[in-house]
């Protein structure tokens, strides 16, 4: 069985947008001051918490169907965010893992997170725990904690499948206030029409560089506008010279082949 | 100064990338005399071995310095990104690149071994999920907790699945129950087969249905003309959904099949809708999407990642 391999245009396009992002991460390094928009979906989150305390009632967050991604890390390091304000107001936050790399990494990563804000005692081990690998087991395992829990906020952040909508309408059924951001683009309609705040597409890689105005996130950030911009560039020139009859249609042509997968 | 700094790094991390593919290429060399197919107890001492080896290796490193531990990790995460990186964009075949006979891509061949690696690494994490598991329902039956009969449930599940399914991987033509009243005869195979294609897809089937319930509610709740936005979102789907069943077709069936007037169908202006205009946000998202993976790929390879877990101590 033979692998693709990347032709000279595919190489190129990736290594500049690779170096365009790396600029920018040392330049905000270096200390240049980078804006980054409101995301009203990111800045519910302390809301959502605040809501939960307030009402006595435990969060829950769900980091999709997806094992070890870079997809599940983004939704991890959320995640750390959101269990450092549940561990500051002493509220329980439950984290239902799709696989066991997950399970150990985020039992980790919010026994830490109680620790740091000094209430290692409010800890629950039991509240971390390993549901399934399976689709449907895991959202049904989801939708059982969220209704015998009573969760006042559900977050979902991750890769999802057809369980999107199954969880965040249970959500919905307990009066929870939930937020969501998915990569998926097959799931987002779905968040949009049953959540409270959905952060759609790239906002989702944008969320770690909003909530800790990290340098090197900021500048990150920035280069991946830079690198969209570029590839809207090459979407211009492809669309502008595709008629037949234009002398530059030939552009259009090689551009098509040259990106077509396999190509 | 700054860019002089950054030039050093940069020049480190290329020389290090082409010293780390020639001691992947070498290492692939060196190891594949002794990584060689093998069965009966040969197999048996290679999979002894290499947990033995692995046993130690963990408990070496558990001992190290955090700081030493934070450097592995860094390490073996460019290793790793290094070569699927090399894999992918060195071509399959260069007379420039690759100096060997036939001039192909040496890590090609590799990276099916190399993913069913992985694949095994994952396979240890098997015991965590079910360790985890059987702790949680273990404690909410001996504690008495609300609803400790689905962990009794649980068990039994587990347990029933974990036997069947191994009797009936090694065994399926085994015996279990042979002319006891009417029953004639029960194999393993028929057992599993009742549990899994008898029990378990009818669930999932069950709770994949309630999806359509769920997207009844979620329209119900969602689709509200409370903006012209809203509005113009509700005409759409109105067309979008008319288009894919009968009664939509049978609205404008009496418009021609060719022409102008055929665009006004309602079929051909739900799948314009769909394929043309919700297609190019849905691709719209999906740049900015790859970009972002691009970008975090880039900084979790290169150890540029800041924030959560990656700062921490290992």
């Amino acid at each position: 069985m033979s692998t693709q391999h990347a032709n000279a245009l595919q190489a190129a396009i990736v290594a500049i947008i690779g170096v365009v992002i790396l600029y920018m991460i040392l330049s905000a390094r270096g200390g240049r001051e980078l804006f980054i928009r409101r995301i009203p979906g990111l800045a519910a989150i302390d809301e959502a918490v605040g809501r939960a305390t307030e009402m006595g009632r435990p969060l829950l967050f769900s980091t999709g169907l997806v094992g070890v991604d870079i997809d599940t890390l983004q939704a991890l390091a959320i995640a750390q965010y959101v269990s450092r304000l549940a561990a500051r107001y002493g509220n329980r936050l439950i984290v239902p893992a799709v696989d066991p790399v997950i399970f150990a990494i985020a039992e980790q990563l919010v026994r830490e997170a109680y620790t740091a804000e000094g209430k290692p005692e409010a800890f629950r081990s039991d509240d971390i725990r390993f549901l399934s690998s399976e689709q449907f087991p895991y959202a049904a395992g989801v939708m059982g904690i969220i209704n015998r829990e009573r969760v006042a906020s559900t977050f979902f952040f991750g890769y999802f499948y057809a369980e999107a909508l199954l969880l965040s309408e249970t959500g919905q059924e307990v009066g929870a206030i939930q937020i969501a951001g998915t990569p998926a683009t097959t799931q987002i309609p779905f968040f949009l029409a049953s959540c409270d705040y959905t952060i759609i597409g790239d906002e989702f890689y944008a969320a770690s560089a909003y909530l800790t105005r990290e340098p090197t996130l900021l500048g990150s950030l920035v280069g991946q506008d830079i690198g969209k911009a570029l590839l809207m560039l090459l979407v211009i020139i492809g669309t502008a010279t595709a008629a037949p009859h234009l002398p530059l249609h030939v552009v259009s042509q090689w551009l098509a082949r040259m990106l077509h997968p396999g190509g | 100064m700054q860019a002089r700094k950054w030039a050093i790094v940069a020049a480190i991390y290329a020389v290090s990338g082409l010293l780390g593919a020639v001691a992947l290429w070498g290492l692939t060399h060196l190891l594949s005399p002794v990584f060689r197919p093998a069965t009966g107890v040969a197999f048996g001492l290679a999979i002894a071995a290499s947990v033995v080896l692995w046993i130690g290796l963990i408990a070496v490193i558990h001992r190290l310095p955090a700081a030493v531990k934070k450097r592995i990790v860094v390490t073996a995460t460019f290793v790793a990104g290094l070569f699927y990186v090399l894999e992918y964009y060195l071509p399959a075949k260069s007379a420039v690149f690759f100096w060997r006979a036939h001039h192909t891509n040496p890590f090609s061949p590799m990276i099916f071994t190399v993913g069913d690696a992985v694949s095994v690494i994952f396979g240890f994490t098997f015991f965590l999920a079910a360790f985890s598991l059987s702790l949680v329902h273990g404690k909410s039956i001996a504690a008495r907790r609300p609803g400790y009969h689905n962990s009794i449930a649980f068990f039994v599940a587990f347990i029933m699945m974990a036997v069947f399914g191994l009797w009936e991987t090694y065994s399926p033509d085994t015996t279990l129950i042979h002319h006891i009243g009417w029953i004639r005869r029960v194999t393993a195979h028929q057992v599993y087969d009742h549990l899994f294609n008898s029990m378990y897809v009818p669930l999932t089937a069950t709770l994949f249905s309630v999806l359509s319930f769920y997207m009844a509610t979620a329209a119900f709740r969602a689709f509200r003309i409370r903006s012209a936005e809203a509005a113009f979102m509700m005409v759409a789907a109105f067309f979008c959904m008319m288009g894919q069943v009968p009664l939509g077709m049978w609205l404008t069936h009496n418009l021609p099949l060719h022409g102008p007037l055929s665009h006004l169908r309602m079929e051909a202006m739900a799948n314009w809708t769909l394929g043309v205009i919700s297609m190019a946000g849905l691709r719209a998202v999906t740049f900015g999407v790859l970009v972002g993976g691009l970008a975090i790929s880039l900084r979790i390879w290169l150890n540029l990642e800041r924030g959560a877990f990656f700062e921490q101590e290992l």
